[in-house]
C-alpha cells in the first residue's frame, strides 16, 4: 500500500490534470488508500488548490460530479443548488455480457467497439459535433464519453433516459419499423416485410443493419454461416440452415430494395439484430446511470486506484489506436522485485510479460499495475 | 389612379388587421395578442365593468365553464372586427375568473382546455405557421422537422408512440406529422398558461364582477375533489412486480418511464384516486407534484380521454420489470395475479 501511495505522490508532483469545464461548480469526492469510505462535498475555488490536493493527499480514487452546483461544498443535494449536468455515457465492461469473460486486454478491446456504436448514435442521430464530445478512457474497464453541448446540459433525468433508452434500444417497438405487409394471393396472403435503409433513426438503422447482414452471411461459407447465425440468441440449427438455403442472389435483390417476403424467419433474427447493433449500457433496468442528473466521474489525470492508470482523454479521430496499456501507463521502465501470488500474463507497453507465481522483477509500471490489483505484493 | 391606390393600400391595410386580429382571436395567448391588448390600453375596470366589454365578459366566464364542464373551449363563429375583438379581450377574462377561483385544479383544467383548443386550430394551420408559432415558445423548427432537445421537452414520452426511440431522428432532427407537431405546441402552450396563472393575482374588483360564477366554481370543485372511494385496494395482493415499483419508487430510486405507467394503470385499474397514487410517487427523487400529477391524470385518462389499461405480462417482462413468482407462472396480466390472489384469500 505504501509503494502505490508512494507512486501515486510521484505523479501528482508533476501530473497534467485536465479541469472539468465549469471547474469551480462541480463538487468533488475522493477515497484514499486504506480507507473504505469517500470524502465527498469538496469544491476548489482555483486550479492550484485542487493540484495542491492531489499532491498531498495523493487519492486512491478522484471523481468529480456530472452535476455543476451554486454551491458544490453544501452537504446536501438541495442546499447544493443543482444548475446542470453534462450527459455522461459510462461504458464498461461490467455491462457487456461477453465481454466479462475476457482477459483484460480483450475486454477493453470490446468496450471500444461499444464507444464506436455510441459515438455513431450521437454522431448521426443526434447532430452532435465532434467539439461537443470528449471520450476517456476511465483507467478501469470501460470508457466514458461527455456531452456537453448546451441544450443537453439542462435536461432532465426523464428526457435523459429517453436518450438512453434510444441508443440502448429500450422501448423500441419493432411492429412500426419492420412493418409487415399482406399481399392477397391465389389462396392466403403472402406477408412481406417492407424496410428502407435511407430512412433516419431505427428504422434505418434496422434496415441497413439487416440487409448488411444477410449480405454477410450470403458470402459465407454453408458451415461458417449456419454458426454464425446460430450465435443470435433464439436461432436454432433448423432455422439457420433455412435462412442460409433461402438466400438465393434474386432474393438478396429483393432484400436490398427493402422487401422481405416469407417473413417468419426474418422476423425472428429482427429482435437479436437489435441487441447486436444497439449500445450495452447497463447490465440491469434499474441501474441508475446516464440518466442520472448528478453522480461522480473520474477526474481526468487522475489514476486509478486498482489500476494505477491515468484516467485519458482519448480524441475522437484516434479511438482506434488508442492502447490503454500503453496510452495510458504514467510509470517507468525501473525495475521492481514483487511477489506475485499466481501466474499472469499481459501485455503492456507493447512487450508480452508471463509472470511466475514468487519473486520477480517487473518494470515499475507492470508493478503498479499488479499491486494496484491486488495480483502482487512487494 | 391615385384614388386606386389609395384604396389598395386602405385595403391592404385593412386585410392585414383582420388576419392579424383573426389570428389573435384564436390564440389569444401570444405574445402580439398581449402586445395589443396593452397598446388598446383598456384599464382593468373597464374591462371588467364597462358595458361595452359585456360579450367579452361573457365569452370569457363561458370559456372557464367549458373548460371545467367539458374539458374543452368551443369555438364561436367570428365574423367582423368587433367579434374577434371581443374574442381576444375574452381571454384575460377568463385567466382572471380562474385565478380567483384559488383553485390548482380549476388552474390545470383551464390551461388544458385552452390549449386543446389551440390544437384543435393549430393542426388545420399550415406548416410556416406552425413554425411560426413553434418560435413563440423557442422550439426549434427546420420544415417538418423538429429539433430532439424541443421535442424531449414537450412529448409525452410515456407513451410508447412517443418515445425517442421509436421516433425518426436523423442529425438531431425528427420529423413529423403535422398534427403530432400541433400535439407538441398544445403540450408547451399549456406549460406556458399554467405556470403564468400559477404566478398571477386577480385584480380585488373580480368578486364584484364574477361573484357568483366564482362561487360557483368552488362548489363544483370541491364536490369533485370529495368524490368517495370505491373500494378499498388492498396491497397484499399485488404482483411482484408492482410491488417492486412501489418500492423503488418510495425509496428513492429512479424509476424509468415504463416502470412509473405500469404502477399508475394498474393502482387505477384498481380504482385508486390520483391523490392516492401520487402520494406514492411523493418520495421519488425528481418528485415534480405539477408533472406528476399531469401524467397521472394523462395515463388515467381523466384529461386526455384515453384510460390506459396495465400492460401485459409480456412486455413488462420485455421492459425488464418483471420478478416472477409462483402465481405469476399461472397468469398473464397483472390484474389476474390482484384477481386470483384475493379470490384465494
Amino acid at each position: 500500500m505504501n509503494f502505490l501511495k508512494k507512486k501515486f505522490t510521484e505523479y501528482y508532483s508533476k501530473a497534467d490534470i485536465e479541469f472539468p469545464p465549469r471547474f469551480d461548480r462541480r463538487e468533488y469526492a475522493f477515497i484514499f488508500f486504506g480507507e473504505g469510505g469517500m470524502h465527498r462535498h469538496i469544491s476548489f475555488l482555483s486550479r492550484d488548490a485542487l493540484i495542491s490536493y492531489l499532491k498531498k493527499n495523493s487519492p486512491a480514487h478522484s471523481y468529480y460530479s456530472s452535476a455543476y452546483y451554486r454551491h458544490p461544498d453544501a452537504a446536501t443535494m438541495r442546499e447544493k443548488e443543482w444548475m446542470g449536468a453534462d450527459l455522461i455515457f459510462d461504458l464498461d465492461a461490467d455491462h457487456i455480457p461477453d465481454a466479462i469473460k475476457l482477459p483484460y486486454e480483450k475486454m477493453l478491446v470490446m468496450v471500444k467497439k461499444e464507444m464506436e456504436k455510441l459515438l455513431s448514435f450521437l454522431m448521426d442521430d443526434f447532430g452532435f459535433d465532434k467539439k461537443d464530445m470528449r471520450i476517456y478512457f476511465s483507467g478501469g474497464r470501460g470508457y466514458h464519453c461527455h456531452v456537453s453541448h448546451p441544450d443537453v446540459i439542462s435536461l432532465g433525468s426523464q428526457e435523459r433516459r429517453e436518450i438512453v433508452d434510444y441508443v440502448t434500444a429500450r422501448g423500441l417497438n419493432i411492429k412500426g419499423i419492420v412493418k409487415e405487409k399482406s399481399i392477397p394471393k391465389e389462396y392466403f396472403a403472402d406477408k412481406t416485410i417492407e424496410i428502407d435503409p435511407r430512412k433516419g433513426g431505427w428504422s434505418g438503422r434496422m434496415a441497413r443493419g439487416i440487409i448488411d447482414f444477410l449480405k454477410e452471411i450470403k458470402n459465407m461459407e454453408k458451415e461458417k454461416a449456419i454458426k454464425k447465425l446460430m450465435e443470435l440468441e433464439g436461432i436454432g440449427e433448423k432455422t439457420a440452415s433455412s435462412l442460409y438455403a433461402s438466400l438465393s442472389d434474386e432474393r438478396i435483390k429483393r432484400i436490398e430494395d427493402g422487401k422481405i417476403d416469407q417473413s417468419r424467419e426474418f422476423k425472428r433474427i429482427a429482435i437479436p439484430l437489435i441487441k447486436k447493433l444497439s449500445v450495452s449500457l447497463h447490465s440491469s433496468a434499474d441501474e441508475p446511470v446516464t440518466g442520472d442528473i448528478k453522480r461522480l466521474i473520474r477526474l481526468p489525470g487522475s489514476l486509478h486506484g486498482k489500476t494505477g492508470l491515468r484516467v485519458t482523454k482519448v480524441e475522437i479521430n484516434e479511438l482506434q489506436e488508442f492502447n490503454p496499456l500503453r496510452d495510458a501507463v504514467v510509470f517507468g521502465e525501473e525495475k521492481v522485485r514483487v511477489m506475485i501470488k499466481k501466474p499472469f500474463s499481459i501485455e503492456m507497453m507493447e512487450n508480452r510479460f508471463r509472470v511466475n507465481e514468487g519473486v520477480n522483477e517487473v518494470p515499475e509500471y507492470l508493478a503498479v499495475f499488479l499491486m494496484a490489483r491486488g495480483l502482487a505484493t512487494i | 389612379m391615385y384614388y386606386k391606390f389609395i384604396a389598395l393600400m386602405f385595403f391592404k391595410w385593412f386585410y392585414f388587421n383582420f388576419v392579424e386580429l383573426s389570428v389573435m382571436a384564436k390564440y389569444p395567448f401570444i405574445s402580439s395578442a398581449r402586445e395589443w391588448v396593452k397598446k388598446e390600453g383598456v384599464r382593468v375596470e373597464e374591462i371588467l365593468f364597462d358595458e361595452i366589454y359585456e360579450r367579452a365578459r361573457g365569452r370569457g366566464a363561458e370559456r372557464v365553464m367549458q373548460a371545467l364542464e367539458r374539458g374543452l373551449i368551443k369555438d364561436v363563429p367570428l365574423l367582423e372586427e368587433a367579434d374577434f375583438i371581443m374574442e381576444i379581450f375574452s381571454y384575460p377574462v377568463a385567466r382572471m375568473i380562474v385565478v380567483a377561483s384559488g383553485s390548482d385544479y380549476v388552474i390545470r383544467r383551464y390551461s388544458l382546455a385552452e390549449s386543446k383548443r389551440a390544437y384543435e386550430n393549430l393542426k388545420n394551420e399550415n406548416i410556416e405557421f406552425i413554425e411560426r408559432m413553434a418560435a413563440e415558445f423557442g422550439i426549434r423548427m427546420n420544415g417538418n422537422r423538429m429539433y430532439f432537445v424541443d421535442y424531449l421537452r414537450y412529448a409525452p414520452t410515456w407513451d410508447i408512440k412517443w418515445k425517442l426511440v421509436n421516433r425518426e431522428l436523423r442529425k438531431g432532427e425528427i420529423i413529423l406529422e403535422k398534427h403530432e407537431l400541433a400535439r407538441l405546441l398544445q403540450e408547451a402552450i399549456r406549460k406556458k398558461i399554467y405556470s403564468e396563472l400559477l404566478y398571477m393575482y386577480p385584480p380585488p374588483e373580480i368578486k364584484k364582477a364574477f361573484g357568483d360564477i366564482i362561487e360557483k366554481i368552488k362548489a363544483k370543485v370541491s364536490f369533485k375533489e370529495e368524490k368517495e372511494r370505491i373500494d378499498e385496494v388492498d396491497a397484499r395482493f399485488f404482483p411482484p412486480c408492482i410491488k417492486n415499483l412501489i418500492s423503488a419508487t418510495k425509496s428513492g430510486v429512479n424509476v424509468p418511464h415504463v416502470g412509473r405507467f405500469t404502477l399508475v394503470t394498474f393502482l387505477n385499474a384498481l380504482g385508486m384516486s390520483i391523490d392516492e397514487i401520487l402520494k406514492i410517487f411523493s418520495s421519488s427523487p425528481d418528485f415534480n407534484p405539477e408533472k406528476t400529477r399531469y401524467q397521472i391524470e394523462h395515463i388515467t385518462g381523466k384529461i386526455s380521454g384515453t384510460d390506459y389499461t396495465p400492460p401485459k405480462c409480456d412486455t413488462i417482462r420485455t421492459w425488464g420489470l418483471c420478478f416472477p413468482d409462483e402465481i405469476c407462472k399461472r397468469i398473464r396480466h397483472p390484474l389476474s395475479y390482484y384477481r386470483l390472489k384475493r379470490r384465494r384469500k
